[in-house]
């Protein structure tokens, strides 16, 4: 009976967890070599060699894996230094309140907010224009829908920046830190010895799966692209789409060939930092 | 000096936290608000009036939003919950645990685009039950996986405890797992419903655009350049999650610290 409840509890989590994404992925690569659809006729592996020669998929992986790499770099690097500097206020009272609060931010009210304050007419261009640092709303800098990707890069640091200083303050406060510094110091180690050898070291340890994590989340972001984004090149998900939706029903199949490429860099992925590692009984 | 320093550094950080909000309230309540201007020449609720009581439906979307963010968070929260023990125990919970991960980490908007055919099929495209099913398969893996540090070695003796008392798998559940369980259920509750209220690109290809959640009406506003009707969308998606992050970290983490 126990058995009978665990069989059907596991046929359930296969079925909703993991069925839908096989089915999903199976679709994908039907469609990308003519197996399915509307217009495909059979096997063909044209789509797939229109879709890699046109060599979209790979400046769209680079544009995005470059964007997604320095928006985490940054987050990164901007949270430690607010956790390293500020934690001690940002673990009391109000403030403990107010680092919450960005959480409440979706992807895409940042982007919104971004276009509204730094494209040609926003308001930090109005406020350039009170400084009487522009006249015309044209002088200002392009930093929405650029090439540099500064708007959709700074939407991406507000989004993440956040929860990278609450991880950072509560890996702190579990594994000790505080202590541990203490420690280091009365052993006669100078506070940038102690950041360098304590502090930094523990923090990106045990923040590493997650750093890689939002990587992957911001590699396949897509509202805060299609708002805040440029026509060409675009990022991953914004071109997939686009493919997606054409009116030439062969571009459709070479969308699906781009999905199946990022799916199976994404699997990859996961199967990397998941994967069950042999534990070591005893190391001599 | 130092400390004159500091504290300068932490009022900016939390000016740069609060000015989204408030920018977006400013926004909201203001018209003609044109470039050079600096500040808006009407502050009101004009467009609120507006808006909110007319054709628009704005109103139809935060109950689309909220029935199909308290379906999927509770439907996910409980299935997760369930099924994770299920996971926990079995003697392969780690590969398990590595195939929840995978429509996990997929961009919800591809996974929705790919599976757009078979929702096609069982009638499940364009209409609120669709747009459920499909954020219940990404709001799902979460709550498996957030579930899975819950389950140990320690709750398993307390349920066979309970056998050896007497008492039914049920009791042991009743008296025993769900009490225990009842902090990082709500938590889990809030995340999903987070997960499923911010959905956008999902929601776009499964729903589209017959389903009208607040994201797709902020969307629809950027699109017509009507900035003023935005940002009210957006007060609207933002103030319900800064509710439940008030309650969650007043009385849930507080409980489970």
């Amino acid at each position: 009976m126990k058995n009978k409840g665990t069989h059907l509890g596991l046929l359930a989590f296969l079925l909703l967890g993991f069925l839908p994404f096989l089915a999903a992925f199976g679709y994908a690569l039907l469609y990308s070599f003519g197996l399915v659809g509307v217009v495909n006729k059979g096997f063909t592996i044209q789509f797939w060699q229109a879709a890699l020669a046109s060599g979209t998929f790979f400046t769209s992986f680079l544009y995005s894996a470059a964007i997604a790499l320095v928006s985490v770099l940054m987050s990164v690097g901007g949270a430690l230094w607010i956790t390293l500097k500020f934690r001690e206020y940002l673990n009391r009272g109000f403030l403990s309140m107010v680092t919450y609060l960005p959480l409440a931010i979706p992807g895409i009210v940042t982007g919104f907010f971004v276009l509204q304050i730094l494209s040609k007419a926003g308001f930090f261009a109005r406020v350039a224009h009170y400084f009487g640092w522009i006249q015309e709303a044209s002088e200002f800098p392009d930093l929405v829908n650029d090439r540099l990707a500064i708007g959709m890069i700074l939407a991406f640091i507000s989004l993440i920046l956040p929860f990278f200083v609450l991880l950072f303050l509560n890996i702190y406060k579990n594994e000790r830190v505080e202590d541990l510094s203490i420690l280091a110091a009365s052993l006669g180690a100078s506070s940038g010895q102690v950041t360098r050898r304590v502090f930094l070291p523990i923090l990106l340890h045990k923040a590493r799966i997650l750093i890689v994590l939002y990587f992957i989340f911001l590699l396949g972001s897509y509202e805060v692209p299609l708002i805040l984004g440029q026509e060409s090149p675009q990022m991953l998900s914004v071109l997939i789409i686009r493919e997606l939706k054409q009116f030439d029903l062969d571009k459709i199949s070479e969308g699906y060939v781009v999905a199946v490429c990022y799916t199976i860099l994404v699997s990859i992925t996961a199967l990397v930092i998941f994967l069950p590692k042999r534990t070591k009984i005893y190391a001599g | 000096m130092q400390a004159s320093w500091k504290f300068t550094i932490l009022y900016l950080l939390v000016g740069l936290v609060f000015f989204p909000f408030a920018y977006m309230i400013l926004l909201s309540l203001s018209s003609e608000w044109r470039f050079p201007a600096l500040l808006p020449s009407y502050l009101g609720l004009m467009h609120w009036k507006t808006l909110l009581g007319s054709e628009k439906g704005l109103l139809n979307s935060l109950f689309s939003s909220s029935v199909i963010s308290v379906s999927v968070a509770l439907v996910a929260t409980s299935t997760g919950f369930i099924l994770s023990r299920v996971v926990y125990y079995h003697p392969r919970k780690r590969w398990l645990n590595l195939l929840a991960y995978f429509p996990y980490i997929l961009a919800p908007v591809v996974f929705a685009a790919c599976l757009s055919f078979f929702f096609l099929k069982m009638g499940l495209f364009g209409n609120i039950q669709g747009v459920i099913v499909a954020q219940f398969l990404i709001a799902f893996p979460y709550a498996l996986l957030f579930f899975s540090s819950f389950w140990n070695e320690r709750l398993r003796s307390l349920e066979d405890l309970v056998a050896t008392l007497g008492g039914s798998r049920y009791h042991a559940f009743r008296k025993v797992i769900l009490p225990m369980a009842k902090g990082m259920l709500l938590v889990c509750f809030f995340q999903t419903f987070l997960i499923s209220w911010f959905e956008y690109g999902l929601t776009s290809v499964i729903g589209i655009g017959k389903v009208q959640t607040l994201t797709i009406k902020v969307f629809m506003f950027i699109k017509e350049a009507n900035y003023y009707y935005g940002a009210i969308s957006c007060c609207l998606l933002i103030f319900p999650p800064i509710v439940l992050l008030y309650f969650n970290k007043k009385y849930i983490f507080k409980k489970m610290a």
